[in-house]
């Protein structure tokens, strides 16, 4: 038999519509929003995990404030000195120095790394287009030397010219940037950018998911942005020896160097932590866009309800209790809901993909959690915006009503 | 008056007013009323006099003020729960504007009222449209039927789950002749040949004549 909830929908299409329309764009955007906000930032976190490493050391004092630090303050001896003290425990160190360049109309986390340590820094994706920067270290031997030797010993200033640093016997100004950034900023294998002040060619373009969107060669990025020290660099990702128990290693390691250690897998507490304050207002927009998503279903509930007296009084003379009723209408609400709900997933993920087609950069991750959140956010939304007017219906006076007549 | 075993509803001295105050309405006024098993009783009376009030009352919608009803010899409480349980097993009733739901097909409107009595609707709809002579228009919505077709629907609904009791109020009110006579001669058939128990509601004489006994109202009590 025809049901009675669906035939006053079917009935009532426009206004249903507009009604799973509102809840549709509620869960749009709860999905989308919720998933563009912590997709970006799961998106640098999975990066940063992506680092065949098991510890992160940082400057003392940068602890669990370091998500967004850049810049020369970490001392290179401490690789060795972890290296040197410590082989049982350390299998690896990776320096890294990492600057900010702005490319494709959005500031990026530029990787400066060693060519003979690419490997480990990018998880072992291999380039997929062009080569890495500097694969002999070139400009990294030549920098020092021109440092070691070029000056008299006399305060003489050394002068090395962007001709010297883009020197092709050199290859000092060269960068390896992901494919998300190429196809962002539209960038070629072979094509000059203009950033940080300098211009360097894109020599290489690796598969997206590595630990930074731009990387370069760690002495280009220790001259140019770390005023000429060649001993200092960002930080360090340590590779412990199989079976090592991070938490001692790092204890052991932060007593050998008096810096900061902190597990590869905090890195995405530590982001949270920074950037959680943007969950608060993005969940706050999706609370109130449900809410009103909500109280237009409940608006139109409480209508349908003023305009079906008549018909609920006859039901309640054939009998019908308050809860066949409240059933009815209840019903009528996850109807509307669920096709909200279906065209809220729906556009979430045409969403994602608008979003990721006119902003390669930014990452809406998509998650079951994120769904069952809105489908059971929805379905409750739903209930609770059936209670009055399912209450008003169960008031509805049968002799009144059909006095009417 | 008491009740005995063979009647359907009895009702003793009910009153029934709407209103407060300066603007207190009496409607019925300790009103007797006995309605036998397989009667086609016709109350008739002028408009105002209390007819619908009675029938509410009768059809356990609307509690009386004072005075008591029996049903199937038992009393009434005026609980709405209880009188809720009540209507829903024994009472059957036709409107005078029908009162579909607009949104059903015919079928569905039966269908629904079955389901409002707790009652299975498979297989039991059919045979109803049959018995008010519109099994073909079952698929159809009320806005597609004329209003004799829309009261053949309404009296299938209301005789849906079998009640002890029919309560028709005005059911050719909003009917031509043609459509009211075959609509009374329907009713009538109920009564003869399922023994079904109608209380009719009329202005109407010719309505009035198809029941086998007519009390006359006047001023919230039956006439003698």
């Amino acid at each position: 038999m025809g049901w009675l909830p669906l035939a006053n929908i079917l009935h009532h299409k426009l206004r249903s519509a507009f009604s799973a329309m509102g809840i549709g764009i509620a869960v749009c955007m709860l999905i989308t929003l919720g998933g563009l906000s912590r997709g970006s930032l799961f998106e640098i976190a999975q990066r940063w995990e992506s680092v065949d490493a098991d510890l992160i050391v940082l400057p003392r004092g940068w602890g669990d404030n370091a998500s967004d630090k850049s810049g020369a303050a970490l001392a290179d001896r401490y690789a060795d000195k972890i290296a040197e003290e410590l082989p049982q425990m350390v299998r690896r160190v990776v320096a890294v120095f990492t600057w900010q360049m702005k490319l494709a109309g959005q500031d990026q986390m530029a990787a400066g790394v060693d060519p003979d340590q690419w490997d480990a820094l990018s998880g072992g994706r291999k380039i997929s287009q062009g080569r890495l920067f500097d694969p002999r270290g070139d400009f990294g031997r030549w920098i020092r030397s021109k440092l070691l030797t070029g000056g008299t010993g006399n305060g003489e200033v050394i002068e090395i010219d962007e001709q010297d640093l883009s020197d092709p016997a050199h290859n000092g100004l060269e960068l390896v940037i992901d494919t998300r950034l190429a196809e962002a900023g539209g960038y070629q294998l072979g094509q000059t950018v203009f950033a940080a002040n300098h211009h360097w060619r894109i020599v290489g373009i690796v598969p997206a998911g590595a630990m930074a969107r731009v990387f370069l060669p760690r002495a280009t990025a220790q001259y140019l942005f770390g005023n000429g020290d060649m001993t200092r660099g960002t930080l360090m990702f340590v590779k412990l020896a199989e079976g090592v128990d991070p938490g001692p290693a790092a204890g052991a390691i932060a007593k050998l160097t008096g810096q900061d250690v902190v597990a590869v897998a905090r890195y995405r507490g530590m982001l949270m932590e920074k950037f959680g304050i943007m969950f608060v207002y993005v969940d706050a927009v999706n609370t109130v866009a449900m809410i009103i998503a909500f109280l237009f279903i409940m608006i139109t509930l409480y209508t349908m309800v003023l305009q079906r007296t008549r018909e609920i009084a006859i039901l309640k003379s054939a009998g019908a209790s308050r809860t066949f009723l409240a059933r009815q209408i209840a019903a009528e609400s996850l109807i509307l809901s669920g096709a909200g709900m279906v065209a809220g997933v729906g556009g979430s993920f045409l969403a994602a993909r608008a979003i990721q087609a006119f902003r390669p950069l930014l990452t809406v991750t998509i998650t079951w959690e994120w769904i069952a959140v809105a489908v059971a956010v929805a379905a409750v939304g739903a209930m609770a915006s059936a209670v009055y007017p399912a209450w008003k219906a169960g008031r509805v006076d049968v002799a009144e009503a059909l006095a009417l007549e | 008056m008491s009740n005995d075993g063979g009647n359907i509803v009895v009702a003793n001295d009910i009153e029934k007013s709407f209103g407060r105050g300066a603007g207190r309405v009496h409607v019925l006024r300790g009103l007797d009323l006995t309605v036998r098993k397989g009667e086609f009783l016709a109350v008739m009376g002028p408009s105002g006099c209390g007819k619908t009030t009675l029938l509410h009352v009768l059809g356990l919608v609307t509690p009386q003020d004072a005075g008591e009803v029996f049903l199937n010899n038992r009393q009434v409480p005026l609980k709405d729960s209880a009188r809720n349980v009540l209507r829903r097993k024994h009472i059957g009733l036709v409107f005078q504007r029908f009162n579909l739901i607009n949104v059903l097909s015919a079928a569905d409107n039966v269908a629904i009222w079955l389901r409002v009595r707790g009652l299975p609707s498979d297989g039991r709809v059919q045979p109803l449209l049959e018995a008010v002579g519109i099994p073909h228009l079952a698929r159809r919505k009320p806005s597609q039927m004329s209003v004799g077709e829309q009261q053949r629907v309404a009296v299938a609904r209301a005789i849906a789950h079998d009640p002890d009791l029919l309560l028709a109020d005005e059911p050719t009110g909003s009917l031509d002749s043609l459509n009211a006579t075959a609509l009374l001669e329907l009713l009538r058939n109920f009564n003869r040949l399922r023994g079904q128990t109608i209380v009719m509601i009329t202005h109407s004489p010719e309505a009035a004549a198809f029941a086998n006994r007519v009390v006359h109202m006047k001023d919230g009590r039956l006439l003698p």
